[in-house]
């Protein structure tokens, strides 16, 4: 094998390292910022991927607060995006690459809440971009993660965990006016 | 662009009320109107005066927060009672607006809000000023979004104080539904 021509295959983990990240770190600079994840994913449209979804993606695994990702960090961002490709994938079940009001029910049925039917409709509505009826890949991610912000301020204040929580007027303004 | 406040009482038709010519052009054969419908609507009434239109966004806000059959959409008499609301917004931020500038300072959105009756700790403000403001000033879009959000928190929130103490019980789902609806 010439040394020089040699490449990983896609499968290989040396294929993250020595072909992907060099490509999706335009600007040499070791950290991937913002704009050069987002231009680096796919929503499944020609649409650039959600910006709002990028900037809660980045800030999960920026650990020094630098605005970016540097190529550690970058891993465990590569399979947060790999894992909800699978989850995406799941219960795409048509493969029509959006997910509609009844596959996002039984997505959101499977991760564990408890949603009224007509719910489905308004998260629909809230979420998708693309205005097609369906969640694209980037805005199904952002519904999920707003979700999952919710429960995690619920469950702040849910201190016997039994599913209630008693809050003053103000303390909702501020738990809501933080997340959505 | 005032509403007018004259003619149109509860029982007149629909036809005859001046609003109902801005609704119609846009409302389908079921008199129901979507967010981009009312974004049409809002922008074609002039009521922004010289601001900028609605952002879909903050039109979505307006017609979930009158939206209680969970249709996402909006109907003539709902579409009649947002605006007379928007027209109170715009005039408190006019007064507030002095410099003509299209947008309030961070500590005139307080005083806006605190001039609509709401009575808020400067922590719970901050908040609010903080998801709202860029470079220290907030735009009429944005204060439109802020308002019908404050409304809406505020009677999902009432419903729930049932002994009126200032406090509220939720229960999980419910919690998720009523905040994702905002």
């Amino acid at each position: 094998v010439n040394s020089s021509e040699w490449k990983p295959s896609p499968q290989s983990p040396l294929y993250l390292i020595c072909v992907f990240l060099p490509r999706v770190d335009k600007d040499r600079s070791g950290v991937i910022s913002d704009s050069e994840l987002q231009q680096a994913l796919s929503n499944g449209t020609w649409t650039p991927f959600n910006p709002v979804t990028v900037r809660s993606i980045i800030s999960m695994f920026d650990r020094e607060n630098k605005g970016g990702v540097n190529f550690n960090e970058f891993a465990g961002v590569w399979k947060y995006i790999t894992d909800w490709q699978n989850i995406f994938r799941t219960y795409d079940r048509d493969n029509s690459g959006f997910i509609d009001k009844n596959e996002l029910r039984q997505a959101l049925t499977g991760f564990g809440y408890r949603l009224s039917d007509q719910f489905y409709g308004t998260l629909i509505e809230k979420f998708d971009r693309q205005r097609k009826g369906q969640v694209a890949f980037d805005d199904f991610i952002q519904c999920c993660i707003v979700l999952q912000r919710l429960t995690d301020v619920f469950r702040r204040y849910d201190t016997d965990q039994d599913g209630w929580i008693q809050v003053s007027y103000e303390q909702y303004l501020s738990m809501v006016f933080n997340i959505v | 662009m005032a509403f007018p406040g004259y003619g149109a009482g509860p029982g007149a038709a629909p036809q005859q009320d001046p609003l109902y010519g801005y609704f119609s052009a846009v409302a389908g054969q079921d008199g129901q109107i979507s967010a981009d419908e009312l974004q049409r609507c809002l922008t074609q009434s002039g009521i922004a005066g010289s601001y900028q239109p609605f952002s879909l966004d903050t039109c979505r806000l307006m017609v979930n927060m009158l939206d209680r059959d969970m249709s996402c959409t909006m109907g003539f008499q709902e579409f009649k009672e947002l605006w007379q609301v928007l027209n109170g917004w715009r005039n408190t931020f006019v007064s507030f607006d002095r410099d003509g500038s299209g947008t309030v300072e961070d500590h005139e959105l307080q005083q806006a809000v605190t001039s609509m009756g709401y009575r808020l700790s400067p922590q719970a403000m901050t908040c609010i000023v903080k998801r709202y403001s860029t470079n220290g000033r907030i735009r009429f879009d944005d204060f439109v979004s802020c308002c019908v959000r404050l409304r809406a928190l505020t009677d999902q929130f009432r419903r729930r104080d049932t002994t009126q103490t200032g406090n509220a019980s939720f229960q999980y789902d419910d919690f998720i539904q009523v905040t994702m609806s905002i």
